[in-house]
């Protein structure tokens, strides 16, 4: 069953004058439990995906169905709930809180859920746990590497128990080394059942991933199974895609 | 996200700013403690106003003094034979709405002596109704009886500043029983006034022989007392002396001395002062006394009354605009810390975009982010609220100590409660453009900003 389903996603912004397709056409679905990456240079139109499929913004025209809900139509309130109950994101940035400590930033997206104060620090410490940090957990994000300010972003992402979770160029800022710690921990989490999406610029990390969506100039080009990676997953042909307006 | 975490989110996001916010709360803090100790300051004179009145005997004293006659009675005026003690007497027998009256025949200037020491000050003859009309009251002694009045004795009461005048060497003496001389005329004290001063003077007073006590053996009233430096009203009550109105007349009115001529005896008053019984019938009452001194006057209008009412009201007045306008003053300082707390939150959400994004990423809606703000900005202005009320108790304090005057500040708790509020309102208002444009910001842009 796809939790992710796109059909005829347009995407056009208005920078004066001028017209800009970012999205040019998509149609895109995405399984329950699949780790798939989106690859593409930038300007392809890949973080506009991204935005669409995380409820952060909403297609021009098309339609995109998140775990069955129409979310093209949302209002802003709606896209914050689903983004606060089905999505959870990790930055290349990290985007932590610095004033706040690990436990406080872990536990931001559930005092937006409205958590009472104990549950939320019970799944906190849980979800910090997941990703090694257990005795982190007192400290503030500038008192953390790199990685470990990563491995902090994706407990935050997994405290809600999001259905998917969307990573945007996740190691980008991180040494080789960290980076292929924080794939492993990407790929541990999805042999235990999460649907992850990687957006990445990144040919070595996509072929990571058991499935590869290629996009350039805001359309798809590519969308393969992947038989290097050591992950289970389903080979399917190309969706249909639309004609393209221009 | 409930309040109270606002109110947390609040309370660090001001703690991890500590010299900004106290920056942007010192416009608060200011406008608060001005607020306050201005309606400190009023209401203090309101006070010594309200006293003052009191003392000088209330709306209730009306005093009938003389005006020209109209023009049409000009011709035969002399008819009229002007304010006389048949008046007063007129008015004790048929004014039922009166409850006291009393005739006054004054010595402007009587010289009062005590073997060498002589003290000048007015001297009053009267009718006993005198003590109760001018709020007087008798501390040693007994005041005038009309027996007194009656047999025209050589009797008088004094106020404690002429005790003081006459036995300057024994603090706290008491005179009753003693022999003065009121212009060479020999008078027996049979009682005397309390000592008439403010509130803030008496309480000044008590705490001063208070700790000198263990010292020195007891100061006279005299020089511990900051009445002693005004003539105020309180300082013309403790000076009075007041004799049997008959008295008065066989001591010093019996003849009239102008350019080595006897003028005959001078009986007419220099005063006739009256109490109203009931303020809600003053009209009537001033009626009543009218029509009885128009009897008595023959017809002529040759008399008119002197009420307080204007003067109070216009006091009250002053008390109100000088409460108003320090009000306005005081609030725009107010709003100028209100402008500080906006600007300083505009800045903090420049600051902040990239936190806003995160949060709104995370699930919260433009509302969430709203309340924030809005909380924020209401968390300066209570605290900033509560540093001006403890401020404005020092700056009180500094008032009192540079001009101690008689209207001491006099803290309401009403107007803590309207000073502490009006910060809260401000703080409140202040936040609600910045948190309106908070809440407004892109999640998207505001991911990508910085």
């Amino acid at each position: 069953m796809p939790i992710i389903e796109l059909t005829d996603v347009f995407k056009r912004y208005r920078v004066g004058e001028q017209e800009i397709v970012a999205l040019n056409g998509i149609n895109l679905s995405i399984d329950q439990g699949e780790y798939a990456a989106i690859i593409g240079p930038s300007g392809s139109g890949k973080s506009t995906l991204m935005h669409l499929l995380g409820c952060l913004d909403t297609p021009t025209s098309g339609r995109v169905l998140i775990q069955g809900n129409d979310v093209s139509t949302a209002d802003a309130n709606r896209l914050s709930e689903m983004r606060n109950s089905h999505i959870g994101f990790v930055f290349q940035s990290f985007n932590l809180l610095p004033k706040l400590s690990v436990l406080q930033n872990v536990e931001l997206p559930m005092i937006y859920a409205g958590v009472s104060s104990r549950e939320r620090r019970e799944r906190a410490l849980a979800s910090i746990e997941r990703v090694g940090l257990a005795d982190r957990a007192g400290n503030t994000p500038l008192q953390l590497s790199g990685g470990q300010m990563q491995r902090v972003a994706i407990a935050r992402a997994l405290v809600n128990s999001p259905r998917i979770i969307f990573a945007d160029e996740p190691t980008g800022n991180l040494d080789s080394k960290t980076g292929a710690a924080i794939l492993a921990l990407f790929r541990e989490l999805s042999q235990q059942g999460s649907t992850i999406v990687l957006v990445t610029h990144d040919d070595k990390i996509a072929a990571q991933t058991p499935r590869r969506i290629e996009i350039k100039d805001g359309r798809i080009v590519q969308d393969f199974f992947n038989p290097d990676a050591d992950l289970p997953g389903t080979a399917r042909p190309l969706t249909p895609q639309p004609t393209p307006t221009s | 996200m409930n309040l109270w975490f606002g109110f947390l989110v609040g309370l660090k996001e001001i703690w991890s700013h500590k010299f900004r916010s106290f920056l942007t709360m010192l416009g608060i803090i200011l406008g608060v403690a001005s607020l306050l100790s201005m309606f400190s300051l009023t209401a203090g004179m309101a006070n010594g106003m309200r006293q003052y009145m009191q003392q000088v005997g209330g709306i209730e004293r009306v005093g009938v003094i003389p005006q020209e006659p109209p023009t049409d009675q000009e011709g035969f005026a002399e008819i009229s034979p002007g304010r006389t003690i048949a008046d007063a007497e007129a008015i004790a027998r048929s004014a039922t709405l009166v409850s006291a009256v009393t005739p006054i025949s004054e010595l402007a200037a009587a010289t009062v002596s005590f073997g060498s020491q002589y003290f000048r000050t007015p001297a009053y003859g009267v009718w006993p109704d005198y003590v109760p009309i001018n709020s007087h009251e008798i501390s040693r002694g007994r005041s005038l009886t009309w027996l007194d009045v009656e047999s025209a004795q050589n009797v008088c009461v004094i106020g404690q500043r002429v005790t003081q005048r006459l036995w300057p060497d024994r603090p706290r003496f008491n005179p009753v029983g003693e022999s003065i001389l009121i212009n060479g005329r020999p008078f027996k004290v049979v009682g005397e006034f309390t000592f008439y001063e403010t509130e803030w003077d008496r309480r000044q007073r008590e705490l001063s022989t208070k700790s000198a006590a263990p010292a020195r053996t007891k100061r006279p009233t005299k020089g511990s007392s900051s009445s002693g430096r005004g003539y105020s009203a309180f300082e013309r009550k403790n000076s009075t002396v007041i004799l049997p109105i008959t008295a008065m007349f066989y001591n010093f009115k019996m003849a009239n001395v102008v350019k080595n001529e006897d003028q005959g005896p001078q009986l007419k008053l220099d005063a006739l002062t009256i109490q109203v019984a009931d303020i809600a019938r003053f009209d009537q009452a001033l009626e009543q006394v009218r029509t009885i001194l128009e009897a008595t006057h023959r017809g002529i209008e040759d008399f008119t009354f002197d009420t307080r009412q204007e003067w109070f009201d216009s006091i009250e007045q002053g008390i109100r605009n000088t409460r108003l306008s320090g009000g306005i003053i005081a609030g725009i300082s107010l709003l100028v810390g209100g402008i500080g707390i906006t600007n300083i939150m505009l800045a903090s959400i420049t600051e902040r975009i990239r936190e806003i994004g995160v949060r709104r990423a995370v699930g919260a809606k433009g509302r969430d982010i709203f309340i924030q703000i809005l909380v924020e900005s209401a968390v300066i202005g209570l605290i900033g609220g509560f540093l001006g009320l403890i401020a404005s108790f020092g700056i009180m304090r500094i008032l009192v100590l540079i001009s101690p005057t008689e209207n001491a500040p006099v803290l309401q708790w009403e107007n803590v409660i309207l000073s502490f509020s009006f910060a809260v309102i401000i703080g409140l208002l202040s936040g609600i453009y910045p948190a309106l444009k908070a809440s407004k910001l892109d999640p998207i842009e505001a991911l990508r900003y910085g």
